[in-house]
């Protein structure tokens, strides 16, 4: 029974994480909006959904606080384009945050530029490691491969998890999952609501 | 479940293990060095089960926003009734969020586990050595070797580091929908990728919608029906429109009853292929409308770009039927 109880409560603070969550994104959100529309460029449908998904990218970033490497990443990606540095500065707010995102992307250039090497002896490596698989070596030798070749997929899919190493990434994958359900709640939300309106 | 507090004493019986992010195979291996002059081989349980006790340091973000009760989670799955008896330390997560962590492993295995009882008064158990780890200001893992198994310094890291994912893992089980009976990484991380994949799909698709939704970019009335819906849960609004939406966004965001929400909940079990990744982000550039692949979003990417091509203002009504023609599909 005690763990009944400790499962409802654990949903319960789920739920209450992510209703803060969710205010603190639409909020952000609608801020970047606001930003994007001052602008009072004509834009077609393309520009226009780009800038609403690069708004509620940065302010379900920005509603993290910096406090994960996933969102760190989708901000520094953000500031490398001149056009979003004001979106990203009023989305996100005090200057010191903002920078410290900004730091990250020097690190990621010099770690891209090792694995590019690194790559180029993966090929022999990978031989070598086929070698000593026998048996029901080689079905251990399999297993590890396709675990290998998912977290590869998996790092490209997370924002930033290319730096990162196997555990953290499923560590960021986690965050990250619970972040994007909430951008697809508040979303479809805000997408009835307005053709209700309409 | 047991909650025994947090403390790094030198309790006969108790090892205490502390853990950082960022550990380092020589720190670990200088801990372990120490550690093992202070006290002869022992074994202990190194089992999934044990790591379950492990806990993550302060930057955790993850455990603000919805990993409050990983432990209990965890541990509430399938935990077997050996741990109840053992002195397990609370995972740190659970309690507060310093920088330290005390893992408190116990000792062998089922049928030791009597003899582990008693650890606090003796330390008779003839596989068990227990100590207690000095050093609660060090950021590194000390952890025991278990019964029958290599005790160099590298496999041990590669343990804890396994238990870890795997821990990590069980908690995925939880969040991604239709993991349940899936085991075994290789499945676990394609349930993951799928699902972050289809997550990634359905934001692209909402701001799309949106973008169709509003030809200027403006949402302050949304917005401000939202923000007061927020602040002010109840707010009295003269016009009827506002009144009627202010319900709607009300019980939306509170029920997330939604059909649309549904089918789409449902949908994600899928598996989805890598390449159609590709395939979809073109398909909004291009508007091909022969694409063709087994998507359980594919009829809904469709539909969205024959509503671009017709400029009809989007209607959920006729996409609620499609999608309850495709969730028809989905069981195939």
């Amino acid at each position: 029974m005690n763990l009944c109880q400790q499962n409802a409560n654990s949903k319960e603070a789920k739920m209450h994480n992510s209703c803060q969550l969710e205010k603190e994104f639409i909020n952000k959100w609608v801020q970047g909006l606001q930003i994007c529309n001052s602008s009072s460029k004509k834009m077609n449908l393309l520009e226009r959904k780009k800038k609403i998904k690069l708004s509620a990218d940065i302010a379900i970033a920005s509603a993290k606080n910096l406090t994960t490497s996933w969102s760190k990443a989708i901000i520094s990606e953000a500031t490398k384009d001149e056009q979003n540095m004001t979106l990203v500065k009023n989305v996100c707010g005090p200057e010191s945050k903002f920078m410290y995102a900004h730091q990250k992307v020097t690190s990621h250039k010099r770690t891209t530029s090792k694995k590019i090497l690194k790559k180029c002896y993966g090929v022999h490596r990978k031989m070598k490691k086929m070698e000593p698989c026998r048996g029901s070596n080689l079905a251990t030798c399999i297993a590890k491969r396709l675990v290998k070749k998912r977290t590869q997929v998996l790092k490209r899919l997370v924002p930033g998890g290319e730096l990162m190493d196997e555990y953290s990434v499923i560590k960021e994958a986690l965050d990250y999952i619970l972040s994007l359900k909430v951008q697809v709640d508040v979303m479809k939300n805000l997408v009835n609501v307005t053709t209700s309106l309409s | 479940m047991q909650h025994c507090p947090y403390t790094t004493m030198n309790i006969p019986g108790n090892t205490v293990v502390t853990s950082g992010t960022d550990v380092s195979v020589f720190e670990r291996q200088q801990a372990r060095m120490k550690w093992q002059q202070q006290q002869q081989e022992g074994l202990f349980n190194g089992n999934d089960h044990q790591f379950r006790g492990l806990v993550e340091v302060k930057p955790d973000p993850g455990l603000q926003y919805g990993w409050p009760d990983f432990s209990d989670g965890c541990q509430g799955q399938a935990i077997p009734s050996l741990m109840e008896d053992h002195n397990l330390k609370k995972r740190k997560a659970h309690e507060d969020q310093k920088q330290k962590v005390v893992l408190k492993e116990n000792s062998v295995k089922e049928k030791k586990i009597k003899g582990c009882s008693e650890e606090n008064s003796a330390e008779t158990s003839s596989k068990e050595k227990p100590k207690a780890v000095e050093g609660p200001k060090q950021e590194y893992i000390h952890v025991r070797a278990r019964r029958g198994q290599a005790t160099d310094s590298h496999s041990l890291a590669e343990r804890v580091r396994r238990e870890k994912i795997s821990e990590r893992m069980k908690y995925l089980q939880d969040l991604v929908p239709g993991c349940n009976k899936i085991t075994g990484k290789a499945g676990m991380l394609d349930e993951i990728i799928n699902y972050v994949q289809s997550l990634q799909k359905q934001v692209e698709f909402l701001s799309m919608k949106l973008a169709t939704l509003q030809p200027r970019l403006d949402f302050d009335i949304d917005s401000l029906i939202m923000k007061e819906m927020f602040e002010v849960p109840a707010v009295a609004y003269s016009a009827e429109v506002a009144n009627s939406a202010y319900f709607q966004v009300n019980s939306l965001l509170e029920m997330g009853n939604n059909p649309i929400d549904a089918m789409l909940r449902r949908s994600i079990g899928g598996p989805v292929s890598i390449p159609e990744t590709f395939v979809v982000s073109s398909c909004f550039n291009q508007m091909q409308p022969g694409v063709t692949w087994d998507g359980d979003l594919h009829n809904l990417y469709r539909m969205e770009i024959q509503q671009e091509s017709s400029t009809i203002p989007f209607q959920p009504h006729k996409f609620t039927g499609l999608y309850e023609g495709s969730n028809l599909k989905m069981e195939l």
